[in-house]
């Protein structure tokens, strides 16, 4: 049951809904188990580039003349650089998304994490430090690629409004490293988020709130992970054991509330980035 | 797949492991070993929009079981043909409300939840507890479980339905 669906990378579709395929989640008759559904992923279609739609791609040495087309004449700004009116209309746009971005965003200061969470960031990656009676525990995650892909059907035509649009959610796969004094090594937990899970509809949701989908020993402080280090995983495990993986987990502050919480750390934290983007994305293409 | 947990809420810290022993005994007790069991703790919230979905009843409780079989005679264990038919069904412990309660009344909150999963059982066996007669039946169907509990395990586990026409 705890058989986790792989995590279907995609980025969250902000600016145009365009390009995504959902599924909707079936929603088990409770007469029946609602433990016994099966869900399925939705996977985006892969979005083809402009040179791989031309008839002569890149490798028939042919170039489309993108920009010598009618209405984007170049324009010069005097810094060397290519502009068109195309790239105006985009800094027009992005000025606008930005501001939108920024009347959406209900806090600018990261949420604190309760249990004496220390947070540590570097660009999307974010460290949470904890020391527990000697024992460091630490959780680590990345913005990147959290956001799941929407499986709400659509709504129906009437319904659809500005209010109505699901909230961005990010719900990133985390790694818990529990290293005890004295040892060289850790104990190293691959947790994740199952999809069902993550906010979606009102069906009857049958996942925990995270689960752990691997469980290593790794040498303490390595970046790299060490391959030849055996590696539970807990598709087919002894549910006791995997219940006290989640109880050990449990007593150093990882639990559903931790959970919840990273989940509001991180939908603010990929927020703050997503317009830290746009607004880099902005300045490239007004070379300001 | 046997017992399957769910933690659906963070308003109260629980014993995964704990939980999970003691259920287990119980089907060890009532030889239902072979059958699916799925156990879901959810907060008051959630409990309260299932109760209000499928008893038409809005406010939060303490337990509701689902039966995958709906027309067991009281104590027959089911004979499914497929796999996928070794199922009793879901038991969603309002752990929230218990937590509650048992605060209220100094209980233990783990032996509770063993308590009100053994009652949940009974309904997936067929039990229900609508007239006086059903009432008896089903009171001494779980005052067997939880004797045998107590011999296994040296606890002091008593029945959930103490009165007829208790609501649950």
């Amino acid at each position: 049951m705890l058989k986790s669906l792989s995590r279907v990378v995609s980025t969250a579709i902000r600016m145009s809904s365009s390009g995504t395929t959902s599924s909707a989640r079936a929603l088990q008759p409770l007469s029946r188990s609602a433990l016994c559904s099966t869900n399925s992923g939705t996977i985006r279609p892969f979005t083809r580039s402009l040179w791989m739609m031309n008839n002569n791609g890149a490798a028939s040495g042919y170039r489309p003349k993108l920009f010598s087309s009618k209405g984007s004449s170049p324009v010069s700004c005097g810094c060397e650089s290519l502009h068109t009116e195309g790239d105006k209309a985009f800094g027009d746009f992005l000025t606008d998304e930005i501001k939108e971005e920024k009347k959406i965003q209900k806090k600018t200061t990261l949420p604190k994490m309760s249990g004496g969470w220390e947070l540590e960031k570097n660009g999307t990656e974010a460290k949470l430090t904890r020391i527990v009676s000697g024992e460091k525990v630490t959780v680590t995650f990345n913005v990147n690629n959290s956001i799941p892909p929407n499986f709400e059907e659509e709504a129906e035509p009437e319904q659809k409004s500005a209010d109505t649009e699901p909230d961005v959610v990010s719900t990133p796969n985390f790694v818990v490293e529990v290293t005890k004094p004295a040892t060289k090594h850790s104990l190293v937990f691959d947790c994740h988020y199952p999809e069902d899970e993550a906010g979606h509809g009102e069906g009857e949701e049958e996942s925990d709130i995270f689960a752990i989908r691997e469980v290593s020993f790794q040498p303490e402080g390595d970046v790299e992970w060490k391959e030849t280090s055996y590696t539970l995983t807990t598709d087919s495990l002894d549910w006791a054991l995997y219940d006290h993986l989640m109880d050990f987990l449990a007593d150093r502050g990882v639990d559903n509330t931790f959970a919840d919480e990273l989940i509001e750390l991180s939908t603010m934290m990929e927020h703050q980035e997503y317009i830290k983007f746009l607004e880099d994305l902005s300045g490239f293409v007004k070379c300001n | 797949m046997g017992l399957v947990l769910r933690n659906l809420q963070n308003m109260v810290p629980l014993r995964r492991a704990r939980l999970r022993k003691d259920v287990e005994t119980l089907r060890h007790i009532l030889g239902i070993q072979k059958f699916d069991l799925g156990l879901i703790c959810v907060d008051n919230r959630k409990i309260q929009r299932i109760n209000n979905i499928y008893r038409k009843n809005n406010t939060p409780t303490d337990v509701l079981s689902f039966p995958f079989y709906e027309e067991l005679r009281p104590g027959k264990l089911p004979c499914p043909l497929h796999r996928d038919e070794q199922n009793l069904g879901d038991i969603f412990l309002g752990v929230e409300y218990l937590f509650k309660q048992c605060q209220h009344e100094s209980r233990d909150l783990h032996e509770t939840l063993t308590s009100v999963t053994a009652h949940g059982i009974c309904h997936l066996l067929g039990y229900r507890h609508e007239s006086k007669e059903e009432w008896t039946e089903m009171l001494q169907k779980e005052s067997y479980i939880l004797n045998e509990f107590n011999r296994f395990t040296g606890r002091h586990l008593v029945p959930l339905i103490k009165t007829f026409g208790e609501d649950r």
